[in-house]
């Protein structure tokens, strides 16, 4: 079904993309929220349908679209960290205080629910945990798709599930 | 703990994820059969991934394709651009034009801050009533009868109006504070004071970029957790 549709949106058929976009929406949304904050989060769904759009006509069909479409969301939301990053001096105040001293970022998580628990989370912690916990990326997949060696990947996730634990009250 | 234990947790996620060699496997369930506390820590870990796969993706408030389709539309680039703006406009049954995409733009900032003061305000009427409220209601009022005259000065005013919302729903939260538990109220001034760092830092970096798009959002959207962080701690000053 999908390969159909995709195939029919790299032609300009916007009825197939919005199917595509029908049955993905929720899941890219849910992967924005957690890795980039609920505030980010309908924008940057939008922003990742807008470039699959654009990009449609690299999908070759030899994957799944979801996992393609899962790749371009991953990019889109990396770069608005990115982007967000370039113009301030020493990163968001979240962020520099959530890389701090370890004490601050377990006492931050203790409490409060699981997923502003998530949200919460380093940027870097983040990501890898969201791809890998929730999302069911290897470690050598996140390695690439974040650009860091599969070891920063493995203690990144240690790290997080290590401040997740203060969540589970 | 022992400097073994903590060398041992270091491991934990790599032996629950099944990545750790046999030899090591078997070194650390012989230190797991003496260590409790690495035990707990493994049963905590375990549960932490347990819940992440259980969690469940939420769909947004709103519908997101309309924005989609417009810019799709708009920005006339895809696959192709003249099919594009010919179905994209087959998608509007009624033939209106669509409604603008959820993300703001610079003139939107300015008409986001306005709804958002009057939901702020309306909270604080509920939570606080009277006069409180009243004031609210009349900053409110002041934000509507604003046309933003350009962007720059509208996005100022708009951030007056927030403003003017936040310190409402501060003197609101002033007055109800001694009702609130200690460890609530630390809470909340620990978040505060990351909310205002970051407001801050915006509005710092907007100094010296001031027609940055990107960032005004942000800047929009931790006035935004700021106004929404006040409305909810004031809420529960009057239970």
């Amino acid at each position: 079904m999908d390969s159909r549709d995709a195939q029919l949106a790299a032609e300009g058929n916007v009825e197939a993309f919005e199917r595509l976009y029908r049955r993905h929406a929720t899941r890219i949304r849910g992967l924005a929220y957690r890795m980039a904050g609920a505030d980010a989060a309908d924008e940057l769904t939008q922003d990742a349908f807008v470039r699959a759009w654009q990009k449609i006509g690299q999908f070759r069909g030899d994957a799944a679209f979801g996992s393609w479409l899962y790749r371009v969301a991953i990019s889109v939301v990396l770069g608005h960290r990115r982007r967000l990053a370039i113009h301030r001096r020493r990163g968001a105040p979240e962020e520099w205080i959530r890389e701090g001293d370890p004490s601050h970022e377990r006492r931050t998580v203790i409490g409060i629910d699981f997923e502003a628990a998530i949200e919460r989370l380093p940027d870097r912690a983040r990501h890898v945990f969201v791809l890998h916990d929730v999302e069911g990326y290897k470690h050598h997949e996140i390695a690439r798709l974040l650009h860091i060696t599969t070891g920063t990947s493995k203690s990144q996730l240690h790290r997080a599930r290590m401040l997740l634990r203060g969540a589970l009250a | 703990m022992t400097n073994e234990a903590d060398r041992w947790q270091e491991r934990l996620s790599e032996y629950l994820d099944g990545e750790l060699d046999s030899e090591q496997t078997a070194a650390l369930e012989t230190h797991l059969e003496g260590c409790a506390e690495c035990r707990r820590v493994l049963g905590e870990l375990r549960e932490v991934v347990e819940r992440a796969g259980r969690l469940i993706d939420m769909p947004a408030a709103g519908d997101l394709w309309t924005g989609i389709a417009e810019r799709i539309h708009a920005e006339g680039s895809g696959p192709a651009a003249w099919p594009i703006a010919r179905r994209a406009g087959r998608t509007s049954s009624s033939g209106r034009r669509q409604p603008r995409r959820v993300t703001f733009s610079l003139p939107q900032l300015a008409a986001a801050a306005v709804l958002l003061v009057a939901l702020s305000a309306g909270v604080a009427w509920q939570a606080a009533g009277g006069a409180a409220a009243r004031r609210a209601e009349l900053a409110t009022t002041a934000a509507t009868g604003q046309t933003p005259a350009g962007l720059l000065p509208a996005s100022r005013t708009a951030s007056n109006d927030y403003e003017a919302a936040i310190a409402q729903l501060e003197r609101v939260l002033a007055a109800g504070r001694q009702r609130l538990d200690t460890a609530t109220v630390r809470t909340l001034d620990e978040r505060l004071a990351i909310i205002d760092r970051a407001i801050d830092e915006a509005r710092e970096a907007l100094a010296a970029d001031p027609s940055n798009a990107y960032l005004n959002r942000y800047l929009a959207g931790a006035i935004r957790r700021k106004l929404d962080l006040l409305r909810r701690t004031a809420a529960l000053t009057e239970l």
